[in-house]
């Protein structure tokens, strides 16, 4: 510990220019619309007016939206808990087989964005269901699809939300030492025994930290509450944001920031509370192996595989094949057979309507290139961070997370508030430009993107870059020698993983899309809305090859990252554990290093 | 020097020149309440006239499409040159702000006086009314909007939020106006558990897929998904139906006047008009031919309605909506 705390000071001196880059980023992207928030809500029409926000806060639909989004959320966590934790026990401590397929699969089910998990899961029940009705099994006309409303919120923000759970605990039982099963194994305790005396305590706050977060996301969900919950006047508090701006526009915009406040205070106190739980490791893991599958299942090994395979089944197989039957039905409510099949929706999506070709090429050019402007970024952002700041990087870090844990539709709203007048100096406005989308997705996985290259900083050798100090090399000359090949295959897997998120988002730009700048989230949502379903599944579909093909990418640079840069990995590799005790590596970073598709998933 | 000094200003004089020989061109902004099926081919039949304009639409709700309006004047950065959107109403809003500019030129010689603005602001294109559908699966048929609150109805009726929809918000101004009692009719309907969602589309989707047996709703969707095998059936109420007329007009912040007005010739003209009837609609245009499902243009009853007034309240109408609904 000394002598890195005398290696810090050592480099530390010199690279304002990073610094200044690093403040820049955490001011303009988090500061400064949270600031703007703030004010809007409290100083309505530019004088301090509390009393205007409590006005907002208790009418009547306010009260009605925020019970709607406390019940779903916490609801819907009771679900989610359960099958996230079961799924990294099985997953992580059982011998059953094809667990890295299987946690892929698992992941890609929370990778897929929310409103077309929700589309596929109302296309999946009622009267009108396209499976239902090709197996016959649909009830009958004027019975309610019971996916709309409250239970189906619930029940497909618990799926969805699972796969975090999972990625929260799986990363935990990696903290815990070898060590302690073997000495259980030793003192005669059978695996059970184990689990429940010696795991689940070390795993409690894990626990707490991913049910808060399994809450958060819950709350600050858009996509879900969005299809489900709306055509049945059922809303959450981002959904009644949403619905009160594009309804009545920016004239209430005052009443609208109070509501995005409130949501927004929820999700911050949730999450600083789970991020200071995870944080706090009572267990180091420095010279000892981490845990590592010990239980066989004999002939038990089957019932766990068929459970994992119903999980799977429900979060990723059942809503993929509802929206392939919607898809290639002509008409939302007909049965899918040989006579029905169809390609038109695919066609009039993909070629026939110009809106949709052109949401395709945004989402690609916006999400595209902010990942592409975030993995440039991340290299120096995370060596300023790990080398330059000192205590001050906790406060950065924790201030970048910002305008990820805000519930999408808050950030947008606070970048209404900023870019809606024109900008100073400039007079331009970025309002109802593409300029308003990209700085939002810059702002919001900016963290995403960063986790894999803090976690890589975490893995260079400081000895190495002292070398090359002495030696006379400045500081770009050893940023861009020493530390851009190390941390070049992080930065690239953090711009995939913030595309992977940009691609199909939704909660976001519903708020700042214009003519010309709509973005595919945006398209499906309208589609549904208008009615045009089988469109709209079309388009679904297409989203799930691209995010399939972009984790696909991630997965096959999976062997140049740094452990645990991505969340379905769950087998430790042990070339990889020499290497880093041959480079006197530091210790596994905090949290900070892991990459974890948190709130803002939404 | 001096050849350049004089030359360049003639070639500049002779661009529009240049332009006008090949027709109009450049990009145009519609921003529209249209499905998007329908107004993707009204763009194309329009392109078809006139290759050099690059059309580029945005769609939602009339509401919205207001919302995100207001919002873009307030930016200063108007996107629309055009608006095609569900009612008149708004359309008197925006030339009372002054956001429009007028077409006096417009050839509306075929239209019967009423049907435009008298200075020539907005034109109407079509008649749409709104009326009840029903699933043919259902064993009630209702004929008139009182039937809408009879107990065999109860749970079963999905409507259009006037939150979201142009055309709900001038049909709740004109059934308040006209039924006894106001909002007292809503009201009642609230109390048979009729749910408000969306816009006429999801309305349409609920219908035909079955989820509700009942909806109030635009008449062209169901009869033109009828005439495609959809198991829904259209009707106009015997006390009348409400109707808006679907206007087109230029924003007055347009940057291609002359292609904003090549589109509204084109909405008013023969060929606009029947693409109207082709795609369903009943043409504003009183010798076109209705489309097939529908009465004759003389027996569709339309209810009468206060435009002022709905002006005057909209912001309240849509509130008082809200508030019984749960919106």
């Amino acid at each position: 510990m000394r002598h890195r705390a005398q290696s810090r000071s050592f480099l530390e001196r010199g690279g304002f220019g990073l610094l200044a880059l690093v403040a820049l980023l955490v001011f303009a992207f988090d500061v400064l619309p949270a600031l703007r928030l703030l004010i809007a809500a409290l100083f309505p029409g530019g004088a301090f007016n509390p009393d205007a926000m409590l006005a907002a806060l208790s009418s009547r639909s306010a009260v009605k939206a925020s019970r709607a989004t406390l019940e779903t959320a916490f609801l819907s966590t009771l679900l989610a808990l359960p099958l996230g934790t079961l799924m990294a026990l099985v997953l992580g401590i059982t011998d059953i087989r094809r667990r890295r397929i299987a946690s892929f699969l698992f992941v890609l089910s929370v990778m897929i964005s929310p409103q077309v998990i929700a589309l596929a899961f109302l296309h999946l029940a009622g009267p009108a269901s396209p499976i239902l009705n090709t197996l016959g099994l649909a009830p009958e006309a004027g019975s309610a699809n019971p996916m709309l409303g409250r239970g189906g919120i619930i029940l497909v923000l618990g799926l969805h939300h699972a796969p975090l759970v999972y990625v929260v605990m799986s990363a935990g039982l990696k903290r815990i030492p070898l060590a302690v099963v073997e000495a259980a194994r030793i003192d005669g305790a059978r695996p059970l025994g184990i689990l429940a005396d010696h795991l689940m305590p070390l795993l409690r706050p894990h626990l707490i930290g991913a049910a808060l977060l399994a809450f958060v996301a819950g709350i600050g969900n858009f996509g879900i509450p969005a299809l489900l919950g709306a055509p049945v006047n059922y809303l959450t508090l981002p959904v009644l944001i949403y619905r009160r701006l594009s309804s009545f526009g920016t004239g209430m915009i005052g009443d609208i920031s109070a509501l995005g406040l409130l949501v927004a205070a929820i999700a911050l106190v949730c999450v600083a509370t789970s991020q200071f739980l995870t944080r706090k490791d009572a267990v180091h893991l420095d010279d000892d192996g981490p845990l590592k599958p010990f239980w066989s299942l004999g002939r038990a090994r089957i019932a766990a595989e068929i459970f994992v395979g119903l999980v799977l089944a429900a979060t990723l197989l059942l809503p993929i094949l509802s929206l392939t039957a919607s898809a290639l039905v002509p008409s939302y409510g007909m049965p899918l057979s040989w006579e029905t099949i169809t390609l038109d929706n695919f066609v009039e999506v993909l070629a026939r309507q110009d809106v949709t070709i052109r949401a395709f090429t945004n989402s690609l050019l916006y999400a595209g290139g902010a990942a592409l402007a975030l993995a440039l970024l991340v290299v120096p952002v995370a060596y300023g961070l790990v080398r330059l700041m000192g205590r001050w990087r906790i406060l950065a870090v924790s201030l970048v997370e910002i305008a990820y844990v805000l519930p999408g539709i808050v950030l947008a709203i606070a970048c209404i508030l900023l870019f809606l007048k024109p900008l100073p100096l400039v007079r331009v406005s970025l309002y109802a430009t593409p300029w308003i989308i990209v700085f939002a997705y810059l702002a919001r996985f900016l963290p995403v993107a960063l986790k894999p290259a803090l976690a890589g900083m975490a893995q260079i050798d400081v000895a190495q870059e002292e070398a090359a100090a002495i030696d006379g090399a400045r500081l770009a000359q050893r940023l861009f020698g020493i530390v851009l090949p190390s941390l070049l295959p992080a930065a690239v897997a953090g711009g995939l993983m913030a595309f992977l998120l940009a691609f199909s988002e939704l909660t976001v730009s519903a708020l700042l899309w214009s003519a010309g700048t709509e973005t595919i989230g945006v398209v499906l949502y309208n589609l549904e809305e208008a009615g045009l379903a089988s469109q709209a599944s079309a388009v679904a579909i297409v989203i799930v090859a691209v995010v399939t093909v972009a984790m696909l990418v991630l997965d096959a640079l999976g062997k140049y990252l740094p452990e645990g840069a991505l969340p379905w990995q769950c087998e430790p590799r042990a070339e990889e554990h020499v290497r880093r005790h041959a480079l006197h590596a530091p210790a596994r970073a905090p949290a900070v290093g892991r990459l974890e598709p948190k709130p803002a998933l939404s | 020097m001096s050849m350049k000094r004089i030359l360049l200003p003639m070639l500049v004089a002779l661009v529009p020149a240049f332009a006008q020989a090949e027709g109009i061109s450049g990009n145009l902004v519609l921003y529209t309440s249209q499905p998007n099926t329908d107004a993707q081919q009204t763009v194309d039949a329009f392109k078809a006239k006139h290759p050099g304009i690059n059309v580029t639409f945005v769609r939602d709700g009339t509401p919205k499409i207001l919302a995100k309006l207001s919002a873009e004047f307030e930016a200063g950065q108007p996107q629309a040159d055009v608006l095609l959107i569900a009612d008149s109403v708004t359309m008197e809003g925006l030339k009372k702000e002054d956001r429009l500019l007028a077409h006096e030129k417009a050839d509306v010689s075929a239209y019967p006086a009423g049907t435009h603005d008298p200075q020539k602001f907005w034109f109407a294109t079509k008649l749409i009314t709104t009326g009840i559908a029903y699933n043919t699966k259902a064993t009630f048929k209702p004929s008139s909007w009182q039937d809408l609150t009879r107990p065999e109805v109860k749970g079963q009726l999905v409507m259009p939020s006037p939150l979201t929809s142009g055309a709900a918000l001038i049909h709740a101004a004109t059934l308040t106006g006209n039924m006894d009692g106001g909002w007292d009719y809503y009201e009642a309907l609230k109390d048979n558990d009729a749910v408000a969602g969306g816009g006429n589309g999801d309305v349409l989707k609920q219908v035909a897929g079955g989820q509700k047996l009942y909806g109030v709703i635009v008449d062209y969707m169901p009869i033109r998904e009828k005439a495609k095998g959809a198991p829904v059936e259209f009707v106009f109420p015997k006390e009348g139906v409400s109707a808006v007329s679907e206007p087109v007009a230029i924003l007055k912040n347009t940057k291609n006047p002359d292609a904003a007005r090549a589109f509204v010739d084109f909405l008013l003209s023969q060929e606009g008009q029947e693409l109207a009837l082709k795609q369903g609609y009943i043409a504003a245009h009183p010798a076109v031919a209705l489309p097939a499902g529908y009465p004759a243009r003389e027996q569709i009853k339309v209810m009468s309605f206060d435009a002022a007034k709905a002006l005057a309240d909209e912001t309240k109408n849509k509130a008082a909506f809200a508030d019984i609904f749960g919106q």
